[in-house]
């Protein structure tokens, strides 16, 4: 079908149904949406040990803990992996051990213009009942690192996978331009250049698709008085990382990550150490009993 | 281009799902090789193939206007004229007038809606027109080609083709199915602060100081037993309200309207999909498929390869998203309408 300029036939378009019927249960069974806690992403499992092509706009850094969503709804814990900033492209890897359905990459780079594909991704989010979304496209435009498409992806569908026809994972979708037909997806050679270094969780290039983590700009956004144990927070500021983990006043803070803080010096010498989305675990007393709450720390 | 490229990047944290919209990277683009536009999904090149539907569409699918200017498209239902199509397009629409083929109609009679489906039933004065014929079922594989309506000129309906692109399923209103009102903050009783325009209340004659005494005979007093009450409802049910307005008992009849739409706040997704129609949750069940739309392109036939009409396109979603009620829904739609009708 890759061979004709367009199809000529009705046997022709019968054929690209053909062929799209066949891969597509086994693609979908693959594509899988991403909990990011403040939004949502798409991604595609490649490996049987569950390991994630996706967007690195989505995944956002390496070795955050995110959640995985399964096409029947089951949700899985997963850590992102290495991303390259410059071209969109990410890493991320489900860590319950299992068995994953997954498809297979097109190693070999041979798309041309014109050449029958498909994407799949949860569009506007995970929708059980609805499913993995999927539209029917050619390649309009192919540059070095983009394949444009005619195959029309919302917010949601980032990271999702874009197929050939044989049901081949060719690239992962990153962005869309003013018009409808605009729409953008990572060549899949993007990730083979750079494989080991993102396997490796490292981060790659400078922006804009990532920005890499600055060591003190997280926040937590407490205030607090030293008292017998710990720290006693006497003020939760608003639309904090602490008020989202539902930090109250009174909470006595005993341990950050593991270490005991007596001090406002001892929550800040940790806090300094830590970036913005990086997760902080504590360990507090409340109305006389012991908890413990993790906290994703927000920007400074 | 680097700063720019900063700020697209600062303004996705709020966002609920993901997408970068990125203009930095098509300048890179235009210098590279493209497909002729011809030869893209929309262009003549792909539709052109689908010459033996675009012959049924001709035939059993209208255009509405409003004037001169395009609203909507239609579906022939009878050889009579009667002619099926999105209620919510043509509601207050003064001069209704629709093409089928190459025969235009001045005189457009609304004779029925159906607000659970957003359908409207027309009619024009006509004894042979070509009503569209139904498949078997709208059962297809996700995948299946579809051919819709695409542009339209006076002489010649144009057709855009594309998949059945997910599964079918209900469309819960969004936001849940809401009368159209505004409580106040009075504890002991229900009373109305403000009607919404357009909402169910509205229309039903609801006024601001009224005070909810029942709803669908139940006695009511407090906000939890309404949301209780409101939870199994869905769009376009009606509930009869009694009120206490001025010392009297005055009974009204309120259609429902997904609260979502009602007070439509456009999200980023929302902001990037163009023209999408206004009511676009709130249906029993439908089909979903992947042909790019628009708010006025709903309305229209969706048929199989073969020519058959499975559904007709309901609500343009969202930029990749447009719902078909089923063939399945829309033969017993079509045949308790023109039955009330007659």
């Amino acid at each position: 079908m890759n061979e004709k300029k367009a199809p000529e036939t009705q046997e022709d378009l019968m054929l690209i149904q053909k062929t799209l019927l066949e891969v597509l249960p086994k693609a979908k069974a693959a594509t899988v949406s991403i909990d990011l806690g403040n939004g949502f992403g798409s991604g595609v499992i490649v490996s049987k040990e569950g390991l994630i092509m996706s967007a690195a706009h989505v995944t956002g850094g390496v070795e955050k803990k995110v959640t995985i969503i399964m096409p029947d709804g089951k949700k899985l814990k997963a850590k992102t992996l290495g991303l390259m900033s410059d071209t969109d492209a990410a890493l991320a890897q489900i860590t319950e051990p299992g068995e994953y359905p997954f498809v297979e990459i097109n190693r070999i780079n041979d798309m041309k213009l014109g050449d029958w594909v498909f994407s799949l991704g949860h569009s506007g989010g995970f929708n059980k009942d609805r499913g993995a979304v999927s539209r029917l496209a050619r390649i309009v435009r192919i540059a070095n690192t983009t394949y444009q498409t005619d195959g029309t992806l919302i917010g949601g569908d980032s990271g999702g996978p874009l197929f050939d026809m044989q049901g081949r994972l060719i690239g992962i979708h990153s962005r869309v331009g003013p018009q409808l037909p605009v729409n953008m997806h990572v060549p899949v050679p993007v990730f083979l250049a750079n494989w080991d270094a993102m396997m490796a969780s490292e981060f790659i290039g400078e922006g804009p698709f990532a920005q890499e983590a600055v060591r003190g700009n997280g926040m937590l956004g407490v205030a607090t008085k030293p008292v017998e144990g710990g720290l006693e927070i006497t003020k939760v500021g608003q639309k904090t990382a602490a008020e989202k983990a539902e930090l109250k006043l009174g909470d006595v803070i005993r341990k950050m990550n593991g270490k005991e803080v007596k001090t406002r010096e001892d929550l800040q010498a940790i806090i300094k150490e830590m970036s913005a989305g990086e997760e902080l675990e504590l360990e507090i007393t409340r109305d006389g009993k012991e908890e413990k709450i993790t906290v994703e720390l927000a920007e400074r | 281009m680097e700063k720019k490229r900063k700020s697209q990047w600062n303004s996705r944290s709020a966002e609920s799902a993901i997408l970068f919209i990125g203009f930095a990277m098509s300048a890179m683009l235009c210098a590279q090789q493209s497909l002729e536009t011809q030869y893209r999904i929309t262009g003549p090149g792909i539709t052109d193939l689908f010459e033996p539907q675009r012959e049924v569409i001709q035939q059993c699918s209208a255009v509405l206007y409003d004037g001169s200017k395009e609203i909507s498209y239609g579906l022939v239902v009878s050889k009579e004229g009667h002619i099926l199509t999105k209620a919510s397009e043509i509601d207050g629409i003064k001069s209704l007038k629709l093409r089928v083929d190459k025969t235009s109609f001045d005189e457009v009679k609304v004779v029925l809606v159906d607000e659970k489906w957003d359908v409207a039933l027309l009619k024009v004065e006509a004894q042979d027109l070509t009503p569209a014929v139904f498949a078997e079922s709208s059962d297809l594989p996700q995948g299946s080609w579809v051919v819709v309506n695409g542009a339209t000129s006076r002489t010649k309906r144009r057709v855009l083709a594309g998949i059945i692109s997910a599964s079918p399923r209900e469309i819960p209103a969004a936001g849940g199915a809401a009368l159209g009102i505004a409580l106040t903050d009075a504890k002991d009783k229900l009373e109305v602060k403000e009607v919404t325009e357009g909402g169910g209340a509205a229309t039903a004659g609801m006024l601001a100081g009224d005070v909810i005494l029942e709803m669908d005979g139940k006695k009511v007093k407090k906000m939890a037993e309404l949301a209780e009450l409101m939870k199994e409802k869905k769009v376009g049910d009606e509930l009869k309200v009694k009120v206490q307005r001025k010392g009297k008992e005055v009974e009204l009849t309120v259609k429902l309207t997904a609260k979502a739409e009602l007070f439509l706040q456009p999200d980023r997704n929302d902001q990037m999909s163009g023209n999408f129609s206004m009511r676009r949750s709130g249906f029993p069940r439908v089909i979903q498929h992947d042909v790019i739309a628009n708010r006025q392109t709903m309305g229209g036939p969706v048929l199989d390869i073969k020519g058959q009409v499975i559904g007709m396109n309901i609500a343009r979603a969202n930029r990749c998203e447009t719902f078909a009620i089923p063939v399945e829904e829309l033969r017993g739609i079509v045949q308790k309408m023109i039955g009330a009708a007659n």
